[in-house]
């Protein structure tokens, strides 16, 4: 079994050249064949562990670290301010929202949290500890450099 | 009438002709035994949550906010209902309590929480003596159940740990400080910024006038309402 | 050898630990690099690959790779912001199951529907798929080949394909996923305006004075929007939400007016609203006199379902669904009048006092009301008639085509309207609002394409789920699917699109970059360049063109769609495709290719290679050696021009952040049909609906009538399905950035505590979901983000291994055909 996985794996790592496969269920994220059903995978807890994971560049917003579960965000009160706002960040030593998020659609500082980023799960997101189901390939610009590929490298040519 | 009470009174001073002293003692005892039986069984039925939830008011608004929370369904299958939270255990405290529940009867009569938009303006009212009360008592409610000397600082997220280590342990802020919300959704925090909530801690501020003042109120506002660390608390 | 699924994932993650080899920074003290030359980073601008917003966002790309990406600042959509799937954009392409090259089932060496997928060439990829083609078109005629696409192809690649079907195939089965998005939004704006998109833009957000949410959580779908929103409502304490769900979601968050409604019966609220509107003096009369019309609709209109259900039966008007008859304003009055609010409350179990505060957001004619709406409204069994209801209230108070005052449709896939609507790949449509039905309209289209009269056959095609029921019975049997998942996103997949899919009398051709659930029910896989591998042009629900460069080779032998169409349209002769005698009548064309016929017109070729930016790298131009984006997008843009869809020069789009059309002497129209911006109006009119006749939109007559399938004692609950904010295009993308996957990993049934709790489920219990024609299995969510009522639950149909759509119903709206995915009856069992 483990053989053929690794030749398998030989033969997907050089797929671009063509070594031949072949499959009938090519469906990766599937699990089990179309007109079946798989168990589904057990429900599992926002990862809680306050570990900042590191970005992918540095324009990315950070993922949560730790659980956000009836975290009240609405007309009424907004729950991750409690902590993140700036005033109460000294009590809670979390991180502090980004001075870009004090700027309105014009660019312009305001007093506060601009409006618009109110809603702070529309780009900050908790974690589950679920498996991918693929990997990704991305490869940041640090990583990239280190390679010492060197400028010049053709973008996209 | 006056009549009717001064001769109640000068039989009830007369010793019993009829009825032996045995039978007045234990026949008063038992009857003492019934009628007590009868009140804290009136009583406890007034402290389920049956009770609690037969009014529309209840059920329909903080009863649906809690069936999404931890205190609702969590890992250890330990539920708190509404009297776990909401009615003092020892019994001075239990009778106080249901006296001041007498404004409750009289809002539920009247229909002053009625609708959902009549609850929702009453919200902040309501929880702000909730809140006033648990305050007082050092959030004795959610200490029947949770104490500091329990706790497993292993078994917390670190940032929990860290908040309950500095601020529980040392007094700084009880409970309710930073666990406002939990079993029921917040009123709107950000009309009464002035009043005790920081308004840096609610973020809900709306307008740009209101931004400017806050940035003159802000320096002297009094966080009541502490930095959060509700995920230990919160086992999903 | 044949291998498992999870032999390939294992052998993946092997492969990416070989192919990430030596990544690691070493751990100990670093310095800043700072050398400009390694440090600088090249930015170009390109559209959001997801819904249809149309967020401009700023690629940084290094050595042919994508390697950071964010919000872009001078965009007027979402001015440097972005959801949490446009921030990770940069790793939708990097998934480790990229197909590099194309599969094709076989057996013993040779084509098998029942063998294993091998690696082919694509010459042998685009033999096999000609020879099926060809044998269908030679033994069945131009119906039984068809083409199923979306509105994430992008403008060319749509109208390439469209041109390659409706006049090279001479087939007008070409439909885009887009018919299950807004289908019923397009019926409707035709309807009511005789042109299609909205009149407004998204500076009505900056204008409003209430927003009206009509099945549209946008706090989810279209969080850049709702950033808008939700900066105008706090920042402006006067302004008030209003949310209508069949379940508390999201946008409740912000909501001054909450309202769940029992399913359906968004009917009979809207036409309470109007009620209200009359009843209390509020019609802007002046403005009905002069720009409106009445009109009573067709009802009893059955259910879109397959012709011999009972349901279609015993409908009376499932032939005449789209007409109407005029009638007056008395009349309509007296019609609505029955929509009080007391039996409307009792009906849809909303408060009155609510459905007043509703209503008077519309009567009120201080108030400047923005309505939204999307897949609540579309994807309804009467939704052309929800989208005809909600532009009579606009209608009646005047209220619309100014700024603030906007009934706005929004769409779901990046170029739902850039694409499928204007370019017109749909199976009745040709390009700018023109139709297959109409011989002037076809006549259009064949002087443009330099095509003999009577190329474009006028028979509408098969619509999308029309086209899964014909592959069930064998009827289309070359098929191609390109840029989407329909076997997960289209209705009732264990009775209609899995049997179709496998019938062993057809070909199934997928082209996508990932292998989905549809690669795997084909027979052929061709792998595709997606996003910035390639140059692009996509239009967004406010009328905005926005295009972007190549930026990054595609991998391995991956080709965009275009390539695809382009270079399969090679293989066949007009002899070999066209009937005899139009080949008589125009014997110029005997003998030449489709490809030289289409696409060597002089028109499409008419751009040399030196056009091309040569600071971006362009394959297709390469390939083909002339510009052929270009070419195409010129071509395409003489439908429009000068006839109210009017669009820039192309090499204009590449400078600017998008443009909203008609784009007439250098400027962009905000708000059409109003005399102070738009060109189009006659002269002297304020407004002026240009689309029908004397400039007078349709206010409809309509009636509540029930849906297809409700619950019963057997199916006690309802079944919604819909989307979360992290996945988008059925997960196919944002499935493999991990960051994506984790925040939202599975699907989950959404249901009420008490529901749960009298079934004996408890949060994270396996449950079956099952409805009359297929099941699923799923875990309990009693939390989380939505609340629902009890009697309803909620699955999202984003994840591939929980395919929610083997439950679902393929009933439709009958006028748009666009299935409603939001109401039928299943009932749950704990799995034990």
């Amino acid at each position: 079994m483990s053989r053929r996985i690794l030749s398998l794996a030989v033969a997907l790592v050089v797929a671009a050249s063509g070594v031949a496969f072949s499959q009938s269920d090519v469906a990766t994220l599937r699990g089990a064949p179309l007109a079946e059903d798989a168990e589904p995978p057990p429900m599992r807890p926002q990862i809680d562990a306050d570990l900042r994971q590191v970005r992918n560049y540095p324009e990315q917003p950070p993922v949560i670290p730790h659980a956000i579960d009836g975290y009240q965000v609405d007309l009424n009160a907004n729950k991750c301010l409690t902590c993140h706002a700036r005033a109460r960040t000294g009590e809670s030593q979390a991180p502090m929202v980004s001075v870009t998020h004090y700027m309105d659609r014009d660019g312009q500082f305001l007093a506060s949290v601009s409006p618009r980023r109110y809603f702070c799960t529309q780009c900050h997101v908790p974690q589950h500890p679920a498996d991918t189901a693929v990997d990704n390939l991305f490869i940041d610009i640090d990583t990239l450099l280190s390679r010492g590929a060197g400028p010049g490298a053709a973008d996209g040519r | 009438m006056r009549t009717f009470l001064l001769r109640l009174w000068a039989a009830m001073r007369l010793p019993s002709s009829h009825f032996s002293l045995g039978f007045l003692t234990l026949g008063g005892f038992l009857c003492g035994i019934v009628f007590w039986g009868g009140f804290n069984t009136a009583l406890e039925a007034t402290n389920q949550e049956r009770f609690c939830i037969s009014c529309h008011e209840m059920e329909a608004n903080v009863y649906a906010d809690l069936q999404t929370t931890v205190h609702f369904s969590n890992s250890s299958g330990v539920r708190a209902g509404c009297p776990d939270c909401h009615v003092p255990h020892d019994w001075t405290n239990k009778i106080a309590r249901k006296i001041a529940a007498s404004k409750e009867v009289y809002g539920w009569l009247f229909g002053t929480i009625n609708t959902e938009e009549k609850f929702e303006a009453h919200r902040l009212e309501m929880a702000q003596r909730e809140w006033a009360r648990f305050r007082a008592n050092d959030s004795l409610e959610c200490r029947n159940c949770h104490s500091y000397v329990a706790m497993d600082f292993a078994e917390q997220s670190p940032r929990a740990a860290d908040m309950h280590q500095r601020f529980l342990a040392t007094g700084e802020k009880t409970c309710i400080d930073c666990h406002a919300g939990i079993a029921h959704r917040l009123p709107d925090m950000g009309e009464q910024a002035a009043e005790s909530l920081s308004p840096a801690a609610t973020g809900t501020v709306r307008g740009r006038a209101a931004l400017e003042a806050l940035v003159a109120e802000n320096r002297h506002a009094r966080p009541d309402d502490g930095p959060r660390a509700e995920a230990a608390t919160q086992e999903r | 050898m044949t291998i498992s699924r999870r032999d390939v994932l294992k052998a993946q993650a092997v492969a990416t630990a070989a192919a990430a080899a030596g990544i690691p920074l070493a751990a100990e003290a670093q310095n800043l690099v700072t050398e400009r030359e390694l440090t600088e980073l090249k930015w170009s601008k390109a559209p959001c690959r997801f819904c249809g917003t149309g967020c401009s966002v700023m690629v940084a790309t290094r050595e042919g790779r994508v390697v950071a990406t964010h919000g872009d600042a001078k965009s007027e959509v979402n001015r440097g912001l972005n959801c949490v799937k446009g921030y990770f954009l940069s790793k939708i392409m990097y998934g480790a199951d990229r197909l590099t090259t194309p599969l094709l089932r076989k057996r013993d060496g040779v084509y098998d529907k029942e063998g294993d997928f091998e690696p082919v060439g694509w010459d042998e990829a685009f033999d096999v798929m000609a020879d099926k083609f060809k044998a269908a078109l030679r033994d069945k005629g131009p119906e039984a080949v068809g083409m199923f696409g979306s509105g994430q192809w992008t403008v060319w690649e749509g109208y390439a394909a469209s041109k390659l079907m409706k006049a090279g195939f001479r087939s007008n089965n070409i439909d885009p996923n887009a018919r299950h998005c807004m289908a019923s939004a397009v019926a409707g704006f035709i309807r009511t305006f005789g042109i299609d998109e909205p009149m407004g833009c998204y500076d009505d957000f900056e204008h409003a004075d209430a927003f009206v949410l009509w099945g549209a959580n946008m706090a989810e779908m279209h969080p850049i929007l709702w950033t808008r929103l939700t900066d105008r409502r706090l920042s402006h304490p006067h302004v008030k939400v209003a949310v209508l769900s069949t379940f508390e979601n999201r946008s409740f968050d912000l909501a001054d007016v909450p309202i769940v409604f029992t399913p359906h019966t968004d009917l009979a609220i809207l036409n309470y609203i109007a009620n209200h509107i009359i009843q209390t003096g509020r019609v802007d009369e002046a403005f009905i006199g002069q720009n409106v019309r009445f009109q009573r609709g067709r009802t009893d209109i059955g259910y879109g379902l397959r012709p011999d259900h009972p349901l279609e039966v015993a409908a009376q008007n499932a032939a005449a669904a789209n007409e109407a008859d005029e009638i007056d304003f008395d009349t309509f009055a007296a019609f609505v009048a029955d929509y009080d609010v007391d039996s409307v409350s009792a009906l849809s179990g909303v408060p009155k006092s609510k459905l007043e505060a509703l209503a008077e957001l519309y009567a009120d004619p201080d108030i400047k009301v923005m309505s939204l709406w999307t897949m609540g409204f579309n994807q309804h069994v009467r939704g052309v008639w929800c989208n005809n209801l909600v532009y009579n209230l606009h209608l009646l108070t005047g209220k619309i085509a100014t700024p603030g005052n906007s009934p706005f449709s929004l769409t779901g896939q990046p170029s739902a309207c850039g694409t499928a609507r204007e370019v017109g790949t749909f199976s009745h449509r040709l390009p700018a609002d023109l139709v297959v039905t109409d011989p002037e309209h076809r006549a259009t289209a064949e002087r443009i394409w330099k095509l003999p009269a009577g190329t474009v056959p006028e028979k509408p095609g098969a619509h999308a789920v029309l086209q899964n029921r014909l592959l069930r019975d064998g009827r289309i049997n070359a098929y191609w699917v390109q840029v989407n998942n329909n076997m997960q996103a289209a209705p009732n997949m264990m009775e209609e699109t899995l049997p179709g899919y496998r019938n062993p009398d057809n070909f199934i051709v997928v082209s996508d970059a990932y292998p989905t659930v549809t690669c795997e029910a084909a027979d052929l896989i061709l792998p595709t360049a997606m996003w910035v591998e390639k140059e692009g042009a996509y239009g967004n629900a406010e009328r905005r063109t926005q295009f972007w460069h190549q930026l990054v080779p595609a991998p391995g032998e991956a080709r965009s769609d275009l390539w695809q169409l382009m270079e399969f349209s090679k293989r066949f002769t007009t002899d070999e495709v066209w009937p005899q005698a139009l080949l008589d009548d125009n014997p110029d064309y005997r003998g030449r290719t489709l490809y030289d016929v289409l696409f060597r017109n002089g028109n499409v070729d008419a751009f040399p290679l030196a056009d091309v930016d040569p600071d971006y790298a362009n394959d297709e131009a390469a390939h083909f050696g002339f510009y052929v984006q270009k070419g195409l997008f010129e071509e395409y843009a003489r439908f429009g021009r000068e006839h109210g869809h009017d669009l820039a020069p192309f090499d204009v789009y590449h400078e600017v952040r998008g443009l909203r059309w008609p784009v007439v002497d250098g400027k962009e129209t905000r708000w059409r049909y109003n005399g102070d911006h738009d060109p189009y109006v006659t002269p002297g009119r304020q407004i002026d609906f240009y689309g029908k006749p004397e400039g007078r939109a349709n206010i409809f007559q309509l009636p509540y009538e029930p849906p297809a399938e409700s619950p019963d004692e057997a199916y006690p609950f309802w079944l919604s399905t819909g989307r979360v904010l992290e996945h988008w295009h059925s997960g196919s993308m944002t499935q493999r950035v991990p960051e994506l996957h984790r925040a939202v990993p599975n699907a989950l049934v959404y249901m009420h505590p008490l529901d749960a709790r009298e079934l004996g489920l408890n949060r994270g219990q396996e449950v079956r979901v099952v409805s009359r024609r297929g099941a699923i299995r799923s875990r309990v969510e009693t939390a989380g983000r939505n609340k629902v009522p009890r009697g309803l639950v909620f699955v999202p149909w984003f994840d591939a291994t929980q395919l929610i759509n083997k439950v679902t119903l393929d009933a439709t709206d009958p006028i748009s055909k666009q299935t409603d995915f939001k109401k039928c009856a299943v009932r749950l069992e704990p799995v034990t």
